[in-house]
């Protein structure tokens, strides 16, 4: 199609720069020869036209034929004496009039439709600029929603350290007032009752804030994409990037290619791997050795396995089991819900997420998650 | 004068962290009030006793913080015992710059309160004997003439009455009939007395 498409427009120019001063001239000539007789003078004005028409459609070259055309027609038909090429001297001045009137006619037409071919260019430009420039911010604003998405995870962990933490504090406040109640001479045994009980309210209080926490996370089924796990993995580290070199912390990651898909909810996995990241980067901020990071994938039995390793303080066994439980922490300023929210959502996924000390110093955590389709509905 | 005992105010929006700290307070026989609101606080009429203030960071309505600059304002002066669930450390430095006794974090355990407390108490205790002390002997000040005034101001500084004398444009008898009545009405048994408690009025004029 393109072979064919460029003769025949070829064939439409040459049609247009010539036929156009040809055509125009040759109605203008006809006009001007019915019309002549009721003029007194030589009555021109009509192959102006015809220059400006041919220099719009056709171009500077079409304007300076048509205006050649007309000086021919002219000095032959219209100027005195007639039917000659010659010309009267008292008609010489009217003529160069008439040849220059022509040629300024033609310019102004030729300049006249370049800057409106030019005006559209640049309309045209814009317009895919325009599109261009709309594509990228919604580009930017996906991930603007899915970033959005992922620290989520963080002020959710921030208002519930609050709300946790009130209770805890009526909590450890009256156990003092309760010890002091049992401490008095005799023991006033109604107050220590009356703390008591407050103290199983508050803890209860507590306990049902994690529990929305949870409800939070099992409650609503997590999404069932087909996903690439290296993929979800890649676009994390891509995340946090900037927040590694900032610590001085090396980030390797180890993806076994082709992995089979797993099915799974992308921004929930990604908020256990930014989880477990973000603990590998605190276990390693006093160390004095080098700091690595290793995200590894594999796929073991009917299992994909996501295994991130730190280089830091480690863990020993005793730990590794409590670390999971609620409220566990050894940050200063940490609730210990990081990695009990971790668990669930690695469950609600079927997988596991285990820690273990690592030989050579540090930790490893690790999550399953199935290869299998299965049959959710059964 | 018989003192009332003392009570400690305590702020916090969250009803049980509120009863609990009030459970302590109770439980080591401290008398205490409860307000859930700065507002609530700032509205109620307090005891005429030795006094502090367990003071909530984040309050609904009005902060912990924004109390402690109205009280500051209005010349109120009572120690406060911040406790906050999340203190940051420019929080901390503007509330003891301000004067605070204490900043507790979250959960906080006994001690930590109850010797703030204590020492806020006692600290108010100090102060309010200062200014009962300082009262009695402005009322007394208050009852001096206008030259015994002049006089004391002179013999405070170790101005012997001859020289009193010329330079208020006295006789040197004189003088030392102005001397013993303002002895008598400031109460003073001796000269040494009387320049204490004449430091203790004008603290400030003498810099």
């Amino acid at each position: 199609m393109p072979i064919s498409t460029q003769p025949e427009s070829f064939a439409r120019s040459t049609i247009r720069s010539f036929g156009t001063p040809l055509l125009s001239v040759l109605v203008a000539f006809v006009l001007t020869y019915l019309l002549q007789p009721l003029f007194p003078y030589p009555f021109l004005f009509l192959f102006f036209g015809a220059v400006m028409i041919s220099a719009w459609f056709g171009g500077t070259g079409s304007g300076l034929l048509a205006v050649l055309l007309s000086t021919g027609v002219v000095a032959y038909f219209f100027v005195p004496p007639y039917y000659s090429w010659f010309i009267s001297t008292t008609a010489e001045a009217y003529f160069v009039a008439f040849v220059l009137c022509a040629l300024a006619a033609g310019w102004v037409s030729s300049v006249k439709k370049k800057s409106e071919e030019a005006l559209e260019h640049a309309l045209d430009q814009l317009e895919v600029r325009v599109s261009e420039r709309t594509a990228e911010l919604l580009k930017t604003q996906t991930e603007l929603a899915r970033l959005s998405q992922l620290l989520s995870m963080g002020q959710l962990t921030a208002s519930i350290a609050h709300e946790i933490n009130q209770p805890l504090t009526a909590v450890v406040t009256h156990g003092h007032a309760c010890i002091e109640w049992l401490s008095a001479n005799p023991p006033n045994l109604q107050k220590t009752r009356q703390t008591a009980e407050r103290i199983i309210q508050d803890g209860t209080r507590a306990g049902a804030v994690l529990a929305r926490i949870r409800a939070l996370f099992n409650r609503e089924a997590p999404a069932k994409d087909l996903l690439d796990i290296n993929e979800v993995i890649h676009e994390l580290t891509t995340f946090v990037r900037d927040e590694a070199i900032r610590r001085r912390v090396v980030v390797r990651s180890e993806l076994i290619p082709g992995l089979p898909k797993v099915q799974g909810d992308r921004v929930q996995l990604q908020q256990v791997l930014l989880n477990l990241v973000g603990n590998g980067m605190d276990a390693m901020s006093d160390t004095t050795g080098p700091r690595e990071l290793v995200i590894a994938s594999r796929a073991e039995n009917d299992e994909i396995v996501v295994r991130v390793e730190d280089s830091g303080i480690g863990l020993n066994q005793e730990t590794a089991e409590k670390m999971f439980d609620p409220f566990f922490t050894t940050k200063p300023h940490g609730i210990g819900m990081g990695l009990s929210i971790s668990r669930s959502i690695v469950e609600a996924h079927e997988g596991k997420l285990l820690a273990s000390p690592r030989p050579s110093g540090g930790a490893i955590f690790q999550f399953t998650l199935p290869i299998r389709q299965r049959d959710f509905n059964a | 004068m018989p003192e009332t005992r003392p009570t400690v105010f305590v702020v916090d929006d969250d009803a049980s962290v509120r009863d609990a700290i009030g459970n302590l307070l109770e439980s080591v026989g401290l008398r205490t009030k409860m307000f859930a609101s700065a507002e609530e606080f700032w509205k109620a009429s307090r005891p005429d006793a030795p006094s502090c203030l367990i003071l909530d960071v984040r309050l609904t309505g009005a902060s912990g913080l924004e109390l402690q600059e109205q009280l500051r304002k209005v010349n109120m002066s009572i120690p406060i015992v911040f406790i906050t669930a999340h203190g940051d450390v420019p929080m901390t430095s503007r509330a003891m710059k301000a004067g605070a006794i204490e900043f507790l974090m979250k959960p906080f355990q006994k001690e930590e309160l109850l010797t703030a407390v204590r020492h806020g108490l006692e600290q108010d205790r100090v102060q309010r004997n200062e200014r009962a002390e300082i009262a009695v002997l402005e009322s007394r000040a208050a009852q001096l003439t206008q030259r015994e005034r002049e006089v004391m101001d002179l013999v405070v500084t170790g101005v012997i009455n001859k020289e009193i004398g010329s330079r208020l444009g006295l006789s040197e008898v004189t003088v030392k009939i102005h001397r013993s009545r303002l002895m008598q009405k400031m109460e003073a048994s001796s000269l040494a007395e009387l320049v204490r408690m004449y430091d203790k009025l004008t603290p400030r004029a003498r810099g």
